[in-house]
């Protein structure tokens, strides 16, 4: 996703009354994060079990959040997703960077990369994959699914190199 | 000391003070000591009460919030000590219930005993109150009672064999009543 709609992304949310952005950086979605910090609504955590932990103690207090990492993380957080947040239905969108979607990206992610659509699945964690041309849609998804007070994912896909 | 008296003491001095309680027998003392709306039992997801209470605690600002960790729980969050200090919510007291073991899984050694939590939560920013005796703890609660600082007190607390009964509430209704009951 180009910065452009990364930065869009960030705006969109936070025009629409997302309140907290918390999460781990990741270099997909850097742009993302770069924006919440000019705007000052990033709060950075060690870990991402840590930004859900947070995250879920703002819901209790009725405010809302955005949890952003990258799917390395994401893969550290299952436990963490199946008994708090879908244990006590917290409403929360994660925003999760796609590593190993491309065959020859760095060899530490192309495994994750790879089961991560049917990791989602088994899951049962609803989830969009968002592209550049339909990025506002998957946005209004996501935040359809948070006023129903479901937690969800919104997938970027990692297509470039460094 | 045992971690059921420890909780009992500071739940019962508390009103209506929103307290996020750390898994396994933490959670289950205080529910069967001092249940309350406004206590937020964890069942699973180890190591995150400190981090709910953070987030509960930057957006409940009138509120002060306390967490009931234990020695085991802190050690695998260890993070949260740091980004709680970088945050420094004024209206936090964390407490940490430290017996050196992990007693809900049979007893097993936690390195508290060797490393001081105490030491890393005040590296961290946290004034820190260490006690335990009964006497102390409530000495210390009454000390705290106006101050407005980041606050830890690690309570040495001995192994017992008294085990509280699970928390009988289901995860949405332990979810639901505690959000009615802090906003």
């Amino acid at each position: 996703m180009n910065e452009k709609i990364q930065r869009k992304v960030f705006q969109y949310f936070y025009k629409n009354k997302i309140e907290n952005f918390v999460g781990v950086p990741d270099s997909t979605i850097k742009y993302f994060i770069d924006e919440g910090l000019r705007n000052k609504k990033i709060l950075i955590a060690t870990r991402e079990e840590e930004a859900i932990g947070i995250a879920t103690g703002m819901s209790l207090a009725k405010s809302t959040s955005l949890v952003f990492m990258q799917n390395a993380g994401f893969g550290n957080s299952i436990s963490t997703i199946t008994s708090l947040v879908q244990l006590y239905k917290i409403p929360l969108i994660f925003l999760i960077g796609w590593r190993g979607y491309l065959s020859d990206d760095a060899p530490e992610h192309i495994k994750f990369g790879k089961i991560q659509p049917e990791l989602i699945k088994s899951l049962g964690l609803k989830s969009k994959v968002m592209s550049d041309s339909d990025w506002q849609k998957s946005c209004e998804w996501a935040l359809t699914q948070l006023n129903a007070g479901e937690p969800c994912s919104l997938i970027i896909k990692r297509e470039f190199y460094d | 000391m045992i971690r059921r008296e420890a909780i009992e003491i500071i739940a019962k001095t508390l009103k209506n003070n929103p307290i996020v309680s750390a898994d396994g027998y933490t959670s289950r003392d205080l529910f069967e000591t001092c249940d309350k709306p406004s206590n937020f039992y964890m069942i699973g997801s180890m190591g995150l009460a400190s981090s709910i209470s953070l987030g509960v605690a930057i957006k409940k600002t009138k509120k002060r919030v306390f967490v009931f960790d234990g020695d085991g729980n802190i050690l695998m969050n260890l993070g949260s000590l740091a980004t709680i200090g970088k945050i420094s919510p004024k209206n936090l007291v964390h407490v940490v219930f430290d017996n050196s073991i992990h007693e809900s899984t049979g007893g097993q050694p936690t390195h508290s005993s060797i490393i001081k939590i105490e030491k890393i939560a005040q590296t961290c920013g946290y004034t820190v109150y260490k006690t335990n005796s009964k006497v102390k703890l409530k000495n210390i609660l009454k000390k705290i009672e106006k101050s407005h600082t980041l606050i830890m007190i690690l309570v040495k607390v001995e192994a017992s064999k008294i085990i509280s009964s699970r928390v009988i509430h289901s995860p949405t209704k332990i979810k639901n009543r505690f959000l009615n009951s802090i906003n």
